[in-house]
């Protein structure tokens, strides 16, 4: 087994008496992609507010064996004065890195696959919704990080650019590990290895699925569309697996 | 040449907004007796008759006290309200600077008369006094406004300081800093009439005061008139200057 690069254990936050994660343990190992599927307003950006530390939680404790982890929110946050490229090169120049060959090679591999050649000198508001979220995207991955927390990141990104994102994002950033929130069940298809699948409108012990089973379930012929209703999917869900690492 | 186009252009904006005044004004000598309002033409072509020989001399001097007054108030209110936001103290700050602007100039005035005596200390104190609390608090509110989505992105990936600075601070103050720049020059320019009057036996504070005592109305059209140039001008050259170095601050949402 790999080393673990994110622990989370009993991890629970309450707002206003309502509890939007509850007693949530899992772990992921290096180079492993966890999937949370689960309905809107469950608690997912929280938990990734928590683990990016903008947030604290009530009880409960997580590890994260990385110094510098990525986090890329459900929305761009692209700083609207920069163009895309000093906003892709913005981490770097946040932490005093060097901009080496290796990230200017990266980049324009990088901006070549999301065809975003025309564009470098533009501004955020000057792009499509599509276009921000792959400078967003490029931003977090660039670098080439150890760990991700990526809220719904191919969010307004059609499907065939999705895909070349996807492989690119295998080829350019091998042995990444992703906590990979999403509402489309292809995303999970494509890049996770294990799924945690809740049914209620709060982060608690979810099902825990492998991607195969997941497949298998094909939430697609159930929910066509997302975001995906906890009422719907509760009945279609597969037998849970034993051998993904959520406790 | 670009530069030079786009300041044309603000000039012109500004020309217009003088123009419409010197429209109303017109409009106002065909309502009112000359010895109220006198035309804009008679106040021009009679300057000769009124004006002290030396009046050069107090226009640069005014202008001086209003840039001093203003470039001190744009610096200590600025500096105030970024430290009012960074210690958390912006109530207090709006506290102490509405109390400030309570303080009615005239007596301000006196008290500066008293302490430093006549000269240029006085209409430039009193500027400084009575501009600043307006910039400090629009400056420490103006902060309160910054961008936090992107500042909470900036934590995730651990940012240095200069760069929270350069990309949150410095953008939420760009547009409080120009309209504060604006305001502020408009202020000084009336404070000083006020400053001389009380402090100083020069500038067009002054002049403007024994014109209006002898109801010389000709004159004191004419000095409000340097007075609104004046104020014009330095407009649109901070217009221009915040369009040439801050253009990328102005974007569509």
């Amino acid at each position: 087994m790999s080393e673990v690069i994110l622990t989370v254990n009993k991890l629970s936050k309450c707002f206003s008496g309502q509890m939007v994660i509850d007693r949530l343990s899992f772990t992921i190992h290096q180079g492993e992609c966890l999937a949370i599927f689960a309905p809107a307003g469950a608690g997912k950006t929280t938990l990734i507010r928590i683990l990016s530390g903008l947030d604290t939680q009530d009880s409960g404790q997580f590890e994260l064996f990385d110094d510098f982890p990525v986090t890329m929110f459900q929305e761009h946050r692209l700083f609207p004065f920069m163009t895309v490229k000093d906003n892709i090169f913005l981490p770097l120049v946040a932490q005093d890195r060097k901009i080496t060959p290796q990230i200017q090679q990266n980049y324009q591999e990088w901006i070549d696959v999301c065809e975003l050649g025309a564009f470098q000198e533009k501004y955020p508001w000057q792009l499509s919704g599509g276009m921000k979220q792959k400078t967003a995207l490029i931003r977090a991955l660039l670098q080439q990080p150890k760990f991700a927390l990526l809220d719904e990141p191919f969010q307004s990104i059609g499907v065939k650019a999705k895909q070349t994102l996807i492989q690119h994002i295998k080829n350019a950033c091998p042995g990444i590990s992703l906590l990979l929130i999403t509402h489309n069940p292809d995303e999970v298809q494509q890049l996770a290895q294990c799924v945690l699948v809740f049914e209620q409108a709060c982060l608690t012990q979810g099902r825990q699925i492998t991607q195969s089973d997941f497949s298998k379930w094909n939430p697609t012929a159930v929910f066509p569309a997302a975001p995906i209703d906890s009422q719907n999917y509760s009945n279609h869900l597969p037998v849970v697996a034993d051998d993904c690492s959520i406790k | 040449m670009k530069n030079s186009k786009l300041f044309i252009t603000t000039l012109r904006t500004e020309a217009i907004g003088f123009a419409i005044i010197l429209l109303i004004w017109g409009v106002g000598t065909l309502i009112y007796p000359s010895h109220i309002i006198p035309s804009p033409i008679a106040v021009l072509t009679d300057a000769r008759e009124y004006l002290p020989k030396d009046i050069s001399h107090h226009v640069l001097l005014t202008a001086g006290r209003v840039l001093s007054g203003f470039a001190l108030s744009i610096s200590i209110g600025t500096l105030l309200g970024i430290g009012a936001y960074l210690q958390k103290w912006v109530p207090a700050l709006n506290s102490l600077m509405s109390a400030l602007q309570v303080l009615p100039g005239v007596i301000l005035g006196v008290i500066f008369l008293l302490m430093f005596g006549l000269g240029s200390t006085v209409p430039i104190l009193l500027i400084t006094f009575l501009v600043l609390p307006t910039i400090a608090i629009t400056t420490a509110n103006g902060l309160a406004k910054k961008n936090t989505a992107l500042e909470e992105y900036l934590k995730t990936v651990k940012s240095n300081k200069a760069t929270i600075w350069k990309t949150i601070y410095l953008p939420a103050l760009i547009p409080v800093l120009l309209s504060n720049f604006s305001l502020g020059v408009s202020m000084a320019a009336k404070v000083v009439v006020l400053g001389e009057f009380v402090g100083s036996q020069d500038g067009l504070g002054y002049l403007l005061n024994r014109a209006q005592i002898t109801f010389n109305m000709k004159e004191v059209f004419f000095y409000l008139i340097i007075l609104l140039v004046f104020t014009l001008l330095v407009q649109s050259l901070l217009a221009f200057f915040s369009s040439v170095f801050f253009k990328k601050y102005f974007y569509a949402e």
